[in-house]
């Protein structure tokens, strides 16, 4: 299954540096060959290791992961080259070195991770943490457009929402599973409308709010959203109400309202949505000269390195993160774009598949929430870009350039695999198939 | 256990990817040429920076705008200033204006006329080929419009009524856009002098000047009343002499004739009263039709809202003229009867552009039916040689885009009769101005017509303003309509009606010596 990629990536490097260069020279491979090396590496460490997990999640990984590499690579020029550790590394560089951080990582969760009891039974001690992390980042953290998002250590900035977001995973799955058969079978009723029973939701609730609440003062509204959507459909999952996520979404449109009334930044945010021509050297500025990158695209793009969006009045904002997917779509054409989409829903497939064959709730409730704050990260940002939604700035898992999030993304890749292989181990005990 | 769930989960991730990659497809290919269209778009600024864009010749073949690559750099050059108005100017400095914005993407040739030819290109990767513009518009008669103006400060608008096909259109004072297209260094300095100009030179006060119209209005107000049946030709207002000599009061405002009268008061009816453009009875009249249904009347003249010249996806847009003060992109209702009367004779809070009373004159010519005017005739593959003439291979002929029925037949016929009475009437002829209008030598045609002196206030020179069409005899179909302002120009009988009735005959000469 890794075996496209070893094609695929070169000739993604190879078209970029002709297309720069106009000559038939296909240019430097070391990153390629280094990312190749490395995910073949992760792959037999993995199957060395005895690990029977899920055997096509890494590899649909190593493919998104390919395509935004190739991105990246074909970006660097563009961006220009940071210094860190006393080395000069573009963007490419840069993010390979996460990408081998990001995988011993998930070999680590992977292979470590024995035993899940840790995982749940500390579940309000993981909420605490999160919460704890977020209130920090808040007080000490560094404010970028917008949004108070980033902690810097030294040169390394991170983002901890990324990981709030598995810690967040992690104690909602571990009470649901909990609480699940009550919360499903147990309601109050008034009159004709059965309403949740609010006593047991109450301290999930509790600290969902608290959550919630930090994150919108620190005007991060797509975390925000991101955490909202992972919360509802884990709900949805464990008691199969729809009633609770149409609730929900009620709330949240009522809350958004609110919000775009109360705050001015939220305000300009939803003017440049409904209409980005209104200004479109201001405000609506980002999202259209992305629209103008799709348009460039059409059906079967421009080619690697002709999309103009980078260089957009002298250097696009955001272009190696947020708006990475609009550059993929200007030189790969929708043809390209609708595959990495196609990727990531396998991706999501798969980690739902986890969700199914785990042997307890406590495991399906976490896989199915990993896998859906993927897969829920994915669409939020397209449609967002693609102007089904408000514009928010969160990354794509795996294709965005950023340390954190890719870090955040293999320890997800890490602990489905950890639980896949666990299922898998106890079927074959009881000699059932996988 | 939760497999259900998550299988339905599964089902509404799918519909939720189907949506953002159908919205993705809807950007990148249904919407793309309209994307590709927009003048910020980064793909439009470097195409327009190093690619040759298309030439615009008139109805002849005339270059009128053609570009040459100087140092890699896309030039262009104007050759005649009288177009620059309706023209604009494709400035890597500036950005574009007039038919060079509205038209950018396909001169460059970053959209093409067909939009399956679009999809090809993208499949098949092919460079985008610039395309050239031809107008409707003939030279002669711009440059002799232009002329006719000299060096007053003003604008010709002429229409074929029958087709909406823009004729002429010019306004004064004018400048050579080759400069400001030019290198972006000395296009600073060329629009630097152009602004520092008295006169406003870089407003096109064809389409966005905003004048009071004095009695040309008049024609608005007499087609008002007879197509709501508030008049006949044949009504009169018994009051009116002795009001032409006392002053009308109209809710304690009283109008009094701005013409001192060669002729005595009398019991006129319309042909006389516009002949002698007498304020009191179309005051009257406006009156007898009433606020709201003026108003109508008015809107249905294009009043009210903004027009366009070319088809709306591709419109020149020309400025709303208002009948009362704009409110909300609409007239505001009339505050008062003494509003209304004023409005009725072009006064008061009027205000309108020469296209929109071109379109008024235009409407009566056209049996009441108003064209909408458009100025791009076809669109062709480019000429490498431009001074040799437009290619022979047409990709897009636009047909004319129709118009709308303003008012019935039978109005605009008694409309059209009392305008022929108001330039060669008895009467007529001591207010436009004797054979000013209709004695320009060409034999056996008639002329219709209106003059207005729009009164500005005291101590300033009224503008000078004409509206007509010729040839108006019997059931002819006129050929030619026109507007004409000239700002400061004094009565609309000693300025704008010869200039009128000049273009119009020019016009009448060169498609009798065969076009």
């Amino acid at each position: 299954m890794l075996l496209p990629l070893l094609i695929l990536l070169p000739i993604g490097f190879a078209a970029t540096n002709i297309y720069r260069t106009a000559s038939a020279d296909p240019g430097p491979m070391i990153l390629a060959a280094i990312y190749i090396v490395m995910m073949l590496s992760a792959h037999f460490v993995l199957v060395a290791s005895g690990n029977r997990g899920d055997p096509l999640l890494l590899p649909l990984v190593a493919a998104i992961g390919g395509v935004g590499l190739v991105m990246l690579n074909r970006l660097a020029p563009d961006l220009g080259t940071t210094s860190a550790f006393g080395l000069n590394m573009n963007v490419a560089e840069t993010q390979l070195l996460w990408f081998a951080v990001g995988l011993l990582a998930m070999l680590t969760v992977a292979i470590g991770l024995r035993d899940d009891r840790f995982l749940r039974h500390y579940k309000y001690t993981w909420a605490l943490a999160g919460i704890a992390l977020l209130i920090f980042t808040f007080l000490f953290g560094t404010e970028v457009n917008g949004a108070r998002l980033w902690i810097y250590l030294g040169p390394i900035g991170f983002q901890p929402t990324e990981f709030i977001k598995i810690v967040l995973v992690l104690f909602i799955a571990g009470y649901l599973a909990e609480h699940r058969a009550l919360l499903r079978d147990a309601s109050l009723r008034l009159g004709p409308i059965r309403v949740p029973p609010l006593p047991y939701l109450l301290p999930m609730l509790a600290i969902f709010v608290l959550v919630m609440l930090v994150v919108v003062v620190s005007k991060d509204l797509g975390t925000a959203l991101l955490f909202f959507g992972i919360f509802l459909i884990m709900l949805f999952v464990a008691t199969g109400r729809r009633s609770y996520v149409l609730i929900g979404l009620l709330l949240f449109l009522a809350g958004s309202f609110v919000a775009s009334r109360l705050f001015e930044h939220v305000a300009r945010r939803v003017d440049a949505w409904l209409d980005p021509f209104a200004d479109p050297s201001g405000a609506g500025y980002q999202t259209v000269q992305a629209l103008y990158a799709f348009g460039r695209g059409g059906l079967f793009g421009e080619g690697l390195g002709q999309s103009l969006l980078p260089t957009a009045g002298g250097r696009f904002f955001g272009v190696e993160t947020d708006f990475i997917f609009a550059v993929i779509a200007e030189e790969l054409g929708v043809i390209g774009a609708c595959g990495l989409l196609a990727l990531t829903m396998a991706l999501v497939f798969r980690g739902l598949r986890v969700g199914i064959l785990a042997r307890d709730d406590f495991s399906a409730m976490l896989a199915v929430g990993l896998t859906v704050s993927l897969g829920l990260q994915t669409l939020i940002i397209t449609a967002g870009i693609v102007k089904l939604i408000p514009l928010t700035g969160i990354t794509f898992p795996f294709v965005s350039y950023g340390g954190s999030s890719l870090l955040a993304s293999f320890i997800i890749v890490g602990l489905l695999l950890a639980i896949s292989h666990r299922s898998a181990v106890a079927d074959e005990r009881e000699g059932r198939g996988p | 256990m939760i497999a259900l769930q998550v299988r339905r989960l599964a089902v509404y991730l799918v519909l939720a990817f189907t949506v953002v990659s159908l919205a993705l497809s809807w950007w990148q290919v249904i919407d793309a040429p309209a994307l590709a269209a927009r003048p910020d778009n980064p793909e439009v600024i470097v195409a327009r920076r190093t690619m040759p864009r298309g030439s615009i010749f008139d109805l002849r073949g005339n270059v009128l705008a053609s570009s040459r690559l100087v140092n890699g750099i896309s030039t262009r050059t104007y050759p005649d200033s009288s177009f620059t108005h309706l023209i604009g100017y494709a400035s890597l400095r500036f950005g574009t204006t007039g038919l060079e914005r509205v038209w950018d993407d396909i001169l460059i040739g970053q959209t093409d006329p067909n939009p399956v030819n679009d999809i090809v290109d993208d499949v098949l990767g092919r460079e985008p080929q610039p395309r050239d513009l031809t107008l409707t518009v003939d030279q002669r008669l711009q440059d002799f419009a232009a002329a006719q103006l000299g060096p007053d400060i003003g604008a010709v608008v002429a229409l074929d009524p029958r087709t909406g096909a823009v004729l002429a259109m010019t306004s004064t004072p004018t400048f050579d856009a080759t400069p400001i297209s030019g290198d972006p260094a000395t296009a600073g300095r060329a629009m630097n002098q152009i602004e520092n100009q008295p006169g406003n030179a870089l407003v096109p006060r064809d389409r966005q000047g905003h004048y009071t119209p004095g009695s040309i209005m008049k024609v608005v107000t007499a087609a008002a009343g007879l197509e709501t049946g508030s008049i006949t030709p044949q009504t009169t207002f018994p009051d009116q002499p002795q009001q032409e000599v006392e002053g009308f009061v109209v809710d304690g405002f009283r109008i009094l004739e701005h013409n001192l009268s060669p002729v005595q008061p009398a019991l006129w009816a319309l042909s006389e009263a516009l002949q002698v453009s007498s304020n009191i009875f179309f005051a009257h009249v406006g009156l007898e039709v009433g606020a709201e249904a003026y108003l109508d009347e008015a809107r249905a003249f294009g009043f009210c809202s903004g027009l366009s010249i070319g088809d709306p996806d591709r419109a020149l847009p020309v400025a709303p003229s208002y009948v009362t003060t704009p409110q909300d992109d609409d007239c505001s209702p009339f505050q008062d009867r003494a509003e209304l009367a004023q409005a009725s004779f072009g006064q008061g809070r009027v205000s309108v552009t020469p296209v929109q009373m071109a379109l008024v004159a235009a409407t009566i010519a056209n049996d009441g039916v108003m064209p909408q005017p458009y100025v791009v005739r076809d669109v062709r593959t480019h000429a490498s040689r431009p001074v040799r003439g437009p290619s022979d291979q047409v990709l897009e002929t636009m047909s004319p885009p129709g118009g709308s029925r303003v008012v019935s037949s039978s109005t605009a016929t008694q409309v059209r009769y009392a305008m022929v009475d108001a330039v060669e009437g008895p009467l007529g002829r001591l207010y436009a101005g004797a054979g000013a209008v209709s004695n320009f030598g060409v034999p056996g045609v008639r002329t219709a017509g209106k003059t207005g002196t729009a009164e500005l206030g005291p101590g300033q020179e009224p503008h000078s303003w004409f509206i007509g069409f010729a040839p108006a005899q019997g059931s002819a179909t006129p050929a030619i309509a026109v507007a004409v302002i000239v700002e400061g120009g004094g009565s609309g009988s000693g300025r704008a009606a010869p200039i009128g009735g000049a273009v119009m005959a020019e016009w009448l000469k060169i498609l009798g010596s065969g076009g």
